[in-house]
């Protein structure tokens, strides 16, 4: 194959591919990974990555990014506003959100609003379904979303420009640039979205007042190797964003949100022989400012947490590896309906990975966190994978995960209760990974049962929390991918489906907003110069009350898009887009209707 | 009689009247409806989930729901119904988040107008003369924007604003003066506002206890059960029944509550007071000395946990149970001895009752 068909063939088949433990050892040499748990202590589970060809290609949001790619199903408050996963069946707050291996969950609401997250700014999005306390804290319950910046050092100059204009003046641009050394390394990332959001309810004469949104984000790696063993890194990430909080079909609205968050890591890794020790320091800010009416009268909540983490691994034998992580987090919240509090948060867990024999391997871990604010369980992990054939590898994990209470649970004013205790989880799943030439096929069936759910309810009439939520979730997951090159031709299909029943204990009723049934598909045809894609998403039927006697439709949207490469520079794509291609009504979220059909055209430049 | 009744009755008569003259046949029982003669049922729907519904209770205890949706070709109420007003042909349904009034035939509930300018999260209705009074809050970050909007009933516009107090709740009125509680709104109120209806003007404020709830007349005594700070607000304080002298807007008694009950749901009927602490309704003369000891009866067996709305009619007891706020509610009838009569599903969070007689 030639260097320019590689050049050009590259970002189409790298589109998404299903992680298998051994798939990404070969690049790194050159390449430092900012999460390496993800790669070494996740074999017993299924993770999905994304990588840049595929993000570009999906809207801005990392939400919108998710839904279409991954089983994670989203709970959006219309298009643009408040987007909360549920995945396998859990709450929002059940899902970690890991910036280059940082919980980044907000302090305040316990959940990352996936709206406000750009996934350009990130290499790789990766998607680790299943539970990950022991590893990753609080509310990897459900599953972990890991955005990771790795850096290279390997003497190059990239950039690359991405800019996209679409319907309702909608914009997304993003400008990256990474430069390297043999010892110095950046990758700096800036994004720009906004929308007027003003869509045309469809079967309606009312449009979608108030919904429009600007942001900007600033994401950054730099890496600095002192020598051959020692490593700097530094990473940041600054988030300024403004969104107004868009009507319903029967409720008009003034009201808009700001968010102003800032992260920064500091790194210092070491490589001493069997031995990698990595120490880092971390600041986290989030404040956001509530705006009922528009007007100048706000609410905030604004939390800072500085983190401290020694992480040291030991190769005990070519087969053997152990992990300890020591963690020591504090959080300084306060807010317009809050009290100020500060809280302490030490935690240690210890990692462990045998590889038997080439076919067999296992993996151990358990963490104990100690807090002055409640009691912590102990929580454990244990999992392991065989390669049962060539073709088919078999891996069983089970878990102890938690989620612990926020600040608003435990300090809003008048209704917070400071006597709650984390809500905690045991799982079990079974996944089956088959893999073929052109083929891989993954089907995971997980059982989650949860206790101490945090749930708002009316006592003495005050809505206040309380630890009485008991649920058992089950389910199935299924990943396939598959590729063939004919001559010129190359064809790459991904599809997911997801199968979720979740009910409280001593209930038949599915909870409200988790689909029984959630599919996505996308498939993309090259030829040559032109390659045109089609993304489809099935969501499955949604209850909104929790006596099942109300739902949301099930619903069918897919996007088409085509994109023309021009041999400019490192390469210059030039693309359109059409969503919502058949045109369909349909509610993600009760009275707040989605857009009829729209358009975006982009320009992906890489020089 | 007083006088805006014998007005109502001169017009009632004159409808009455009318109505005969043109359709000799009718005798005046005959049905002007699908929902006369039975109970309108609010309820409020989860805010921003626009599942606001109006369910009806026939005399002969058949339920349905989705009244208004029904009727008007699948439209849909709203966000937030908080109130409705009965008054000559119509009813006033007050949608607060979708900050509204929707004028529906009372008998029909076909859907007359919607108004909506003037109106900023109205809350409750009352009605004088030919003029209907909705409380208002307005930006409720705001304490000094409240209001009463003052509807014209002919013209169905809000025709000025009668500046109040912060938190206006409910209005009721009496012999062309209304009477507005001061709940508060984000804050805890503790006055009733005194408004005259022929001057649209705002006479006095009388105190009370904290966070009034309900009003009732009787007798020129206007009595305000409140329910007191909540525990959350610092420091606790019971409910307190309050009685005005309407005569001259002074507090000519009252009964106080233990620190921690909060009473809610005041209603007269038949020269008694009934109302609810929790899950237990409570019953007394109106010229009781003292709160009754224990309750008449308590809704345990049901379990309800809080009495949401609570009517009292003909020997008949309506609790609305809001459930968990989010699937449908429940609607339980009791005897006045508290022994259950009837269960029904309504809509989600059903918030009042109305007699439409």
């Amino acid at each position: 194959m030639t260097l320019k068909k590689l050049f050009f063939i590259a970002p189409l088949l790298l589109c998404q591919y299903l992680c298998a433990q051994n798939d990404t050892i070969t690049q790194l040499q050159e390449v430092v990974l900012s999460d390496t748990q993800l790669r070494d202590y996740s074999n017993s589970q299924s993770v999905q990555q994304l990588n840049d060809s595929v993000i570009a290609l999906n809207p801005a949001s990392l939400g919108a990014l998710l839904n279409y790619n991954t089983v994670i199903y989203f709970k959006e408050n219309g298009l643009g506003m408040v987007s909360s996963p549920s995945f396998r069946g859990t709450t929002a707050q059940q899902t970690a959100v890991l910036w280059n291996g940082i919980n980044i969950n907000s302090q305040l609401n316990g959940q990352t609003d996936f709206n406000i997250i750009n996934a350009t700014d990130f290499n790789s999005v990766s998607v680790r379904a299943g539970g990950g306390s022991v590893i990753y804290g609080s509310s990897a319950i459900g599953g972990s979303i890991h955005l990771n910046n790795d850096l290279s050092f390997d003497n190059t100059i990239h950039n690359t420009l991405l800019v996209k204009y679409g319907s309702y003046n909608t914009v997304n641009a993003n400008y990256n640039f990474k430069a390297s050394t043999r010892k110095f390394s950046s990758d700096v990332s800036i994004s720009r979205n906004n929308s007027d959001n003003d869509y045309e309810y469809p079967d309606s004469d009312i449009k979608n007042e108030n919904g429009q949104y600007y942001n900007t984000s600033y994401n950054a790696a730099f890496g600095y190797k002192i020598n051959e063993k020692n490593i700097l890194r530094l990473y940041s990430f600054v988030y300024d964003g403004e969104r107004h909080f868009s009507r319903t079909l029967v409720a008009p609205s003034h009201s808009k949100y700001r968010d102003i968050n800032s992260r920064n890591l500091l790194e210092w890794l070491g490589l001493y022989g069997r031995f990698t020790s990595k120490l880092k320091a971390a600041l986290l800010t989030e404040h956001y400012k509530y705006y009922a009416r528009g007007n100048a009268n706000y609410t905030f909540g604004k939390v800072n947490t500085w983190l401290g983490t020694y992480d040291l691994a030991y190769n005990i034998t070519d087969n053997l590896k152990i992990n300890t992580l020591l963690n020591y987090t504090h959080n300084k919240g306060d807010g317009s309906d809050i009290e100020a509090k500060e809280r302490n948060i030490g935690s240690g867990s210890v990692l462990l990975q045998h590889s038997v024999t080439e076919k067999l391997q296992y993996e151990v871990g358990v963490r104990k966190e100690i807090t002055d604010v409640y009691e912590s369980p102990v929580l454990f992990s244990f999992g392991g994978s065989y390669d049962v054939a060539e073709f088919y590898t078999v891996k069983v994990n089970t878990s102890r995960n938690f989620r612990i209470p926020t600040f608003n649970d435990l300090y809003w004013q008048g209704s917070g209760n400071p006597d709650l205790k984390p809500e905690s989880s045991y799982q079990a799943e079974v996944g089956n990974e088959f893999k073929a030439k052109n083929f891989k096929f993954t089907l995971t069936g997980y059982y989650i049962k949860l206790r101490d759910m945090l749930r708002w309810i009316p006592v003495n009439n005050v809505w206040r929390p309380e630890n009485v939520g008991k649920v058992n979730t089950y389910g199935a997951e299924s990943l396939i991918n598959w590729q063939k090159t004919i001559g010129n031709s190359r064809f790459v299909f991904d599809g997911t489906y997801a199968y979720t029943v979740s009910r409280e204990d001593g209930n038949s009723n599915q909870l409200i907003y988790v689909p029984f049934h959630k599919a996505t598909a996308s498939l993309a045809y090259s030829y040559k110069n032109i390659s045109a894609y089609y993304r489809h998403l099935y969501n499955g039927k949604v209850f909104y009350t929790s006596d099942n006697s109300s739902q949301i439709d099930a619903y069918n949207v897919s996007t088409l898009g085509a994109e023309y490469h021009f041999k400019l520079m490192r390469g210059l794509d030039i693309g359109a887009q059409v969503h919502n291609l058949w045109d369909k009504a349909y509610q993600n979220v009760t009275m707040r209707p989605m857009p009829g059909r729209n358009y975006t055209m982009y320009l992906n430049f890489k020089f | 009689m007083k006088l805006n009744k014998l007005i109502v009755t001169v017009f009632a008569g004159a409808f009455f009247f009318a109505s005969c003259s043109s359709d000799d046949d009718s005798s005046d029982n005959e049905p002007k409806g699908a929902y006369d003669n039975g109970l309108l049922i609010l309820n409020e729907g989860g805010f921003n989930a626009g599942n606001a519904s109006v369910s009806f209770l026939s005399e002969a205890n058949e339920l349905e729901n989705n009244v208004f949706s029904t009727v008007n070709g699948g439209a849909l109420l709203g966000d937030t119904g908080q109130d409705i007003g009965l008054h000559g042909d119509y009813a006033y349904i007050v949608v607060n988040n979708s900050h509204k009034i929707e004028v529906v035939n009372r008998y029909t509930f076909e859907k007359v107008v919607t108004v909506t300018a003037g109106l900023d999260n109205p809350r409750y209705i009352a009605f004088s003369g030919n003029k209907g009074y909705v409380t208002n809050w307005g930006d409720p970050t705001d304490a000094t924007d409240d209001y009463v909007a003052v509807l014209d009933l002919s013209t169905n516009t809000i025709t000025s604003n009668i500046g109040v107090a912060e938190g206006p709740e409910v209005i009721t009125e009496n012999n062309g003066k209304l009477y507005v509680a001061h709940k508060g709104g984000y804050g805890f109120g503790n006055t009733v506002s005194v408004i005259n209806a022929s001057s649209n003007t705002f006479e006095i404020a009388v105190t009370v206890g904290d966070v009034p709830n309900s009003l009732a007349v009787e007798d020129d005594r206007l009595y305000v059960m409140s329910e007191g700070l909540p525990s959350w607000a610092g420091t606790e304080t019971g409910g307190e029944l309050t009685v005005v002298n309407l005569s001259n807007n002074t507090v000519s008694g009252n009964y106080t509550f233990a620190d921690t009950a909060h009473p809610a749901n005041l209603v007269i009927e038949d020269d008694k007071l009934y109302y609810t602490v929790d899950d237990g309704i409570y019953s007394m003369d109106v010229t009781a000395a003292a709160l009754p000891t224990a309750p008449l009866f308590t809704t345990t067996a049901q379990g309800v946990y809080g009495v949401y709305s609570f009517e009292v009619k003909d020997d008949k007891v309506y609790v609305g149970d809001a459930m968990d706020y989010n699937s449908n509610g429940k609607v339980y009838v009791y005897s006045i001895t508290g022994s259950i009569e009837q269960s029904f599903t309504v809509g989600v969070i059903p918030a009042g009752f109305y007699f439409n007689d």
